[in-house]
Parts: C-alpha cells; structure tokens; sequence
C-alpha cells in the first residue's frame, strides 16, 4: 500500500477510526486495537483501548491472540476485524456474532469462496489455544480451525438476516484494501446514504425535517444540513446511541436525529 | 440581635386557622444561609412545624408556602415559590414549585414563608395583609375553577391581593389537586387536596414590605447579563416550540412513555407533535412574572378557548393513554386545569385503569386506551369522585392496593407519585434519580435524563457513571429550587454552583462559595430523606414498579432495553455509598455530622 493503512484517510476521518467506530457501535464491550510493536496509529476515540503485538511479522494470529487476551474475562465473545474494511457494517457484525452459540467457538464467514478470519466471531477463551499455537510456529490461521469448534457460515445464510440483506446485499463488510487502486476505487465511492431527522427548533428553524444525505460521519452529516454539533445539540443514531461525536461513523441505511441537547420538560 | 441577610425578613407567618390568627416564627441566619429559600427552608420549616406521623389531610397537618432570597429581585425567573407540605399521595414530603405575583406578594407580606394550620369552620378565603390575617366566607367561590374563582377575588378586593385557589379536585380531596395561581399550578404530590381538607378555598395575600438586596448594584448588574442570557441557544426550545418539542423526539428515540409504560413510541405521536399543532393551532406565548424565556405557549381548544399545552400534560393525556387526537388531549388538558388536577398523576392513574379495564380486573369497559372520550369522562369522574372516579381520586397506588390482583405491577409510581414523561429502562439515570427522589417520581427534582441524553455514558447500560450523574443533578436541582430559579434557566450557567454563589451573595450580602454550596445542596437532599424516614419511609419505598424490571423494550437499533431488579439494585446501593447513606438507606452519623443536619433540625 506504500503507506500504514490504519492512517489512511477516510471522508475527514481515517480507516482505523472509522473501523473501530463500526465495531464500537456493534458492540457491548470493550474495543481493542492491536498494534504492531512501535506502530503509530492514527487518533482513536478515548475509549478504545491500544495494546501492542509481542513480537512483530507473525501474522494475524499474534494480533488475534494479543487482542483475545486483552478483552479477557470482560466480555465472552468478540468480533475480530482487520483495519482495512471501510465497508464494514454494524449489521455484519450483528449477525455474525448473532450466529455464536453454545456449541460453536468461532464463526467463520465465507465470502466469495475464501474463508474470512479477519470478519469473524471468536470465544475470547480461544486466546490460550492460539497463544500455544503462536509459540510452536503454527500461525496460518486454518491451524486454529483445526482446535476449536467452527462454524463456516455461507453467504446465503448470512443474507438470511434480512437487515443485512437490506443495507450490506453485497457483503461489502469484507471488502479489503490489499493495494493503493484497491483504495483509490474505495474512497472514490460516495459516502454511505443516511436519513437525517430533525428535531423541534432544529426542524422549525430550516422548514426541514427529514433528508437523505450521504455522509461518512456525524458530523459530516450535521454539517451537510447545516447543523452545528455544539453543547446545545445531540445526536441520536438509529434511535439509540446518543452522542456529540463529530467522527462516529455512519453506515448506509443508519437514521441520524438531531435533538435539542435540553430535555427539560 | 442576629442580623437578617438582604433579601430576607427572618422570619415565617404562621396562621391558624381555627383562630382566624397568626403568629410569627424567627428564622435564624444560620438557618437561612444552610436552607436558603423554597424547597430548602421548606424542608427545615417541615421538620420544626409538622407534627410526626400526621395524617396529610389532618387540620394539624401544615400547608407552607416558602419564598426565596431572590423573590422580588429583577433576576430573570425568580417569581416562584414553593408550596410544601406533606402528599396526601405518598405520605411523604413534597415541594410543588410555582412562578407568579403570588410569590413576589406574598414574600412582601413581611415573610419568608407562610405557614397555614387548622382547618375553617365552613368554606372559606385566607387573606394575609403584612402580618394582620383574616378569615373570609368563600361559599360563593366553592365549587369554582380555581382560575373563576381568582378572578372574582381579585375583582372584589382590587389588584394589588394575588390569590392562590383550589379547583373542585381539591376541594373534594382528589390526593392530586393542584393549587392555581395566575392560572399555573403548584401542581404534583396534592397539596390542593391539603387546601381543601381546610375547607380554604383561597388564600389572598398582599405585599406592603420591602426587602432591599445587601448590594442593589451587583444584583441590578446580575440580572442584566442572566436577562442577555436568558434568550440565547440554551433557552431557544422553551422559546420557539415550549417544551411539547420533548414529544417528536422522545419519539424517536424510544423514550415517550406509551399505553402505561407498556411501549416506548406512540404511533400518533406526529399528530401531536408541537411542530404541528404550534402550526395549526398556536394563538399567544407568554411568560411567567419576572421571566424573559416565555415557555408558555398557548394553543386554540376544540371548545374555542385557549389552553396551555406542555410536554407533560400532552404525554400524561396523549400517548400514555393511547389518546392521538389532539383536540381529545387538550380538551383533558384544559379540564385538568378547571378542575385543579395535576395532569401527570390524572394521566397515569388513568393509564392504570385502562390497562385494568382492558385486562378485566376493573369493571369499566369504556375506559380503553386510545378512547379521547373514554379519557375525559375519567377525568369528570375523577373531579367529581363519582363512578371510578371515587377509586380513581386515591391514585395508582392506592386504587391498585384496592383493585389487587397483580396490578401494583403496572401502577407506575414511586412512593405513590405517578411517572413523568421519560422511560425509565432507556434512561437508567433517570431510572435511579425516580427511584430514589424523595417527593417520588419526579422529573424536576432529578434532572439525571440530562446525562442520559449527553452521549456521556450508555443510556440502556445503568451503572457507576449514571449513579454520578444522578446525584449531580440532585444537587443541582436542590440548589435551583431553594435559590429560587427556573430549571429552564440552568442552560446558561457554565459553571454553576460558582456563579449561583455570586447571585445569592450579591442579595444577601454573604460570601458563600460554590464547595458551601454544593454541601448545602446535600444537606437539603438528606434533609429531606429524614424528614420521610421520620414519617416512616424504609428502603423498599426507593425502588420502580415491577414492569419497569421484567418487561424489556426493543429498539430500532435492535437492541434490547433491560433495566433487571439486580442492576437497579446495584446502582441503589452505590447511589446510597456515594450520598454517605448506610445500605438501609439512613445517613450515617458522619454525614449528619458534616452536613450539620445533628444541630439544625432537632427532631
């Protein structure tokens, strides 16, 4: 690629926020970037939590063993993505995280034929299984599949899910950036398509109330219906997360309200 | 001689009326300076003057109406007062707080509060004169709206006496009524019930005294800048759409209590929108006395009259009923008004019933949700305490005790006073700030919605930060309501306790600081939970109603509001950890200690 991919610039954010933005919002629990030793990353949200790779070149399964190990007892499951999946859609993760149950311990999409260990749902108990396999040399990750018990899920049935059917019907949630034109043709693209609602004096002021807009962020949203994000507004994204996030990423088909930051009633 | 503060008088009227006489009380500077004013002075004033265990509704319970250092200054908002008393709804304490020319007149009758005792023989008006009080006939006015009836008064005793009145509710003991002034409501916990269970139909009060601020110039230059700041952004919802503009986006964001906390979004909640109706129908917006914000907005009623419409009022009447029409709910509204009944307890105690109806555990079955015309006759009944209304009258609380059968599940109250307006499992700090309040569920003297709403922290995920955030807006809440400002107002404080220091110094003439403000803000919280620990308030009171913990809401998102016995618990005991509360939930000796609540009330 020439140049860190985590870095790249992304519609006035970069790919790793972005990515860790997409899985922030998917998720319950902590978000954790893996780094290489001595890696600079770009400016992350203060919530996402950094650890460092023991060693570098040992491929993905020393991140994943890494980032398994951070998580730790907080949460049982986690979502496992490279950084370079601008595409990826909160309803991906949703679904595949969705499809963990009791007798599987790793969900492993197959997109396009190839098996996606980078966009999968792993235990996080797996971390000892792949820490011993990192120590013996093992580290293709297809090693891992033969220790645990795997779910190969299919294209059909990840469709199956009829909100990821709706907004992600060409599973562009595994998209990956291998090479510079691979970027290049990404980010040329227009912005994912989102509804912006607004709210009491927000919508009495502009006449407008609904409108769809395309925006990679928050803010490029608020800013696309001329709206300031300050202390006196909010932003509320598919009638749940409540925020002031300029850079919270936004995903095709999400509904952004913008609100009166004062509830008082 | 104790000196008396600027902005004070030192002392409180009592009034008996079985004697048709008064005496006065001296309040103590220390007491001023750790109380303040309003819902602070009101809970020491509780403590000295309310007799243990008394029944609301007993002549010897006391009904206070408790003013301010700020009343009568040119600070923007400061016309309120504070009507405290013990609710005949929940048996505890409670503060219903008022804006009008009743706070300014009343405070220039000499006092600091007024005190009223003992009950009339017959129907009858209280007029205060400075300190001289007299006893009046009002068998004329009974049976009046209380708006008619403060019309007549004023009309028969000239302009300068401002009145506040009870509707038909309180004169029939509705243990919601409301008590009216300038056609605003001192309205939750039932202090209108307490009125008329005197037989005081009105009280009448004019104001001869001064009461010079400590340092006129700082209050003149104060009251400039807060006026500059009253109309920029923080204040442009109350302004432009009123607070009806919470409606379309609570909506939105699943927070609009729906078929008795059953849903959190209404369907027709865009035909009652403020957007809408303010186009359809808005005819006038107006202001409280001394307030430049103008919240109230004034809408055309089905009848041709006007009423004033409000966020809690149209949820309470709207969608927690099912009701979408928006001439059904402001023909409630207006009734509600007439007849002096608070509108989100009258709401929720209907919404209650509805789902009983529907579910075949009270014989009414005309009374459905979504039913405007079922919604107004409930209200007639209830005014009336006639039909359902003689079971209604009592509350949710009360009525589902009496209706058993589960219902207690679904009666949505804390302590007995009926929820507002936001969804308790989709803002956990707010769930934590109703629980726990010491008046119930209420939405003003906990704020934590704010935090909830911020982006801060996880609204559906209730822990430690939602426990910070709602003891923060405790605080706040304590010191804006014994100050006493408008909540409306708090947008354009950027660092409040600080500049709330400033204000009151400026009048008094004190040199209190914002870390003596924020310890006074807890000691009026604390003062407040002994005062319901003496009248018999346990842990078990500090907690929501079963739906709240069983039933789950879904999201657009797809996620789940959960809001489990064992986090709500958690964020209790953390809430009491944090407040200097053993886990019974009665202050330890330390915070007593601290707070100097040991040598201040001596109950």
């Amino acid at each position: 690629m020439g140049s860190a991919k985590a870095a790249l610039e992304w519609h006035g954010s970069t790919l790793l926020r972005r990515v860790a933005g997409i899985i922030g919002r998917s998720v319950d629990g902590p978000v954790i970037v893996v780094r290489a030793p001595g890696q600079e990353l770009p400016e992350l949200d203060h919530t996402v939590e950094v650890v460092q790779d023991a060693r570098e070149g040992r491929g993905p399964l020393q991140g994943l063993a890494a980032g398994l190990a951070a998580v730790g007892e907080r949460a049982p499951v986690a979502y496992v993505s490279s950084t370079d999946v601008p595409f990826l859609h909160p309803a991906f993760i949703r679904r595949v995280l969705g499809l963990l149950t009791d007798d599987v311990d790793l969900v492993l999409p197959e997109v396009g034929g190839y098996p996606q260990p980078l966009a999968a749902a792993y235990r996080t108990c797996l971390h000892r299984v792949v820490e011993e396999l990192v120590a013996a040399g093992r580290l293709r990750p297809a090693f891992l599949f033969d220790r645990c018990r795997v779910l190969r899920v299919g294209e059909r049935e990840l469709l199956d899910d009829p909100r990821l059917a709706r907004v992600d019907p060409q599973l562009s949630s595994v998209m990956n950036l291998n090479e510079r034109p691979d970027y290049e043709r990404a980010r040329a693209m227009p912005p994912p398509a989102v509804t912006v609602e607004r709210f009491g004096t927000l919508a009495a002021r502009s006449g407008v109330r609904l409108q769809t807009v395309h925006a990679c962020t928050v803010g490029a949203a608020a800013e696309t219906v001329g709206v300031t994000l300050d202390e006196h507004v909010v932003a509320a994204l598919n009638g749940d997360q409540i925020s002031r996030d300029p850079e919270l990423p936004l995903a095709g088909g999400d509904t952004l309200a913008l609100l009166a930051a004062d509830a008082g009633g | 001689m104790e000196r008396t503060p600027g902005g004070y008088f030192g002392k409180a009227l009592i009034v008996d009326l079985d004697r048709g006489a008064a005496r006065t009380k001296p309040i103590p500077e220390s007491v001023l300076r750790s109380f303040i004013g309003g819902a602070g002075l009101g809970a020491w004033l509780m403590h000295e003057l309310c007799p243990p265990r008394v029944d609301p509704l007993d002549a010897s319970a006391p009904l206070m109406f408790v003013f301010s250092p700020l009343v009568g200054t040119p600070l923007t908002t400061s016309a309120k007062f504070a009507v405290v008393g013990k609710s005949p709804l929940t048996g505890r304490l409670t503060d219903a707080l008022a804006s009008s020319h009743f706070a300014i007149a009343g405070k220039l009758t000499g006092h600091d509060a007024i005190v009223v005792r003992g009950s009339c023989l017959r129907p009858s008006v209280l007029m205060i004169d400075g300190s001289s009080v007299s006893v009046a006939p009002a068998e004329e006015e009974w049976g009046l709206p209380a708006a008619e009836a403060e019309r007549r008064l004023r009309e028969r005793t000239g302009p300068a006496w401002r009145v506040a009145a009870i509707g038909p509710a309180g004169e029939r003991l509705v243990r919601y009524a409301t008590i009216s002034h300038d056609r605003r409501h001192a309205g939750r916990g039932g202090l209108g019930a307490v009125m008329g269970s005197k037989l005081c139909k009105a009280i009448l009060v004019r104001g001869r005294e001064k009461v010079p601020p400590a340092d006129r110039a700082a209050v003149l230059a104060a009251a400039k800048e807060l006026r500059s700041r009253s109309f920029g952004p923080a204040t442009a919802k109350y302004r432009e759409l009123g607070t009806m503009a919470n409606l379309l986006a609570f909506n939105a964001i699943s927070t609009l209590p729906t078929r008795n906390f059953s849903a959190a979004a209404f369907e027709h909640a865009p035909a009652l929108a403020a957007e809408r109706i303010a186009e359809l129908r808005q005819l006038a917006r107006n202001s409280c006395a001394s307030c430049t914000i103008g919240c109230e907005h004034l809408y055309r009623g089905p009848g041709g009259g006007k009423a004033r419409m409000e966020y809690e009022n149209v949820f309470a009447l709207g969608p927690l009923c099912g009701v979408g029409d928006p001439d059904a709910v402001i023909a409630a509204s207006s009734r509600c008004d007439e007849l002096g009944l608070d509108t989100i307890s009258t709401g929720g105690t209907i919404a209650w019933a509805m789902e009983c109806a529907e579910a075949g555990l009270l014989d009414a079955q005309w009374l459905r949700f979504g039913d405007g015309d079922a919604l107004l006759r409930a209200i007639e009944q209830i005014g009336a305490r006639e039909g359902i209304g003689g079971l209604l009258a009592e509350g949710s609380r009360l009525a589902s005790r009496r209706i058993g059968q589960g219902s207690d599940a679904f009666a949505a109250q804390v302590k007995g006073l009926e929820l507002p307006g936001y969804e308790p499992r989709t803002l956990q700090s707010m769930a934590l700030g109703l629980a726990v309040n010491a008046r119930g569920a209420d939405h003003n003297r906990s704020g934590a919605y704010e935090a909830d709403l911020s982006g801060r922290h996880d609204r559906l995920r209730g822990g430690e930060p939602h426990v910070v955030a709602a003891i923060d807006s405790e605080d706040r809440a304590a010191v804006m309501d014994s100050l006493i400002l408008c909540k409306f107002l708090r947008g354009v404080f950027t660092d409040p306790f600080s500049e709330w220091a400033s204000l009151l110094n400026a009048v008094t003439g004190w040199d209190v600081d914002d870390r003596e403000l924020a310890r006074t803000a807890r000691r009026i919280v604390i003062a407040k939970r002994l005062f319901n620990l003496r009248e018999g308030w346990t842990r078990a009171e500090d907690w929501l109603p079963q739906r709240f913990l069983s039933e789950s809401l879904e999201l657009e998102s797809g996620r789940t509001a959960t809001l489990s016995a064992d986090r709500l618990r958690a964020m209790i005991d953390a809430y009491y950890r944090n407040r200097g509360l053993e886990v019974s939930g009665l202050p330890a000796v330390g915070t007593l200690h601290e707070l100097d609540l040991d040598r201040l009330i001596h109950n």
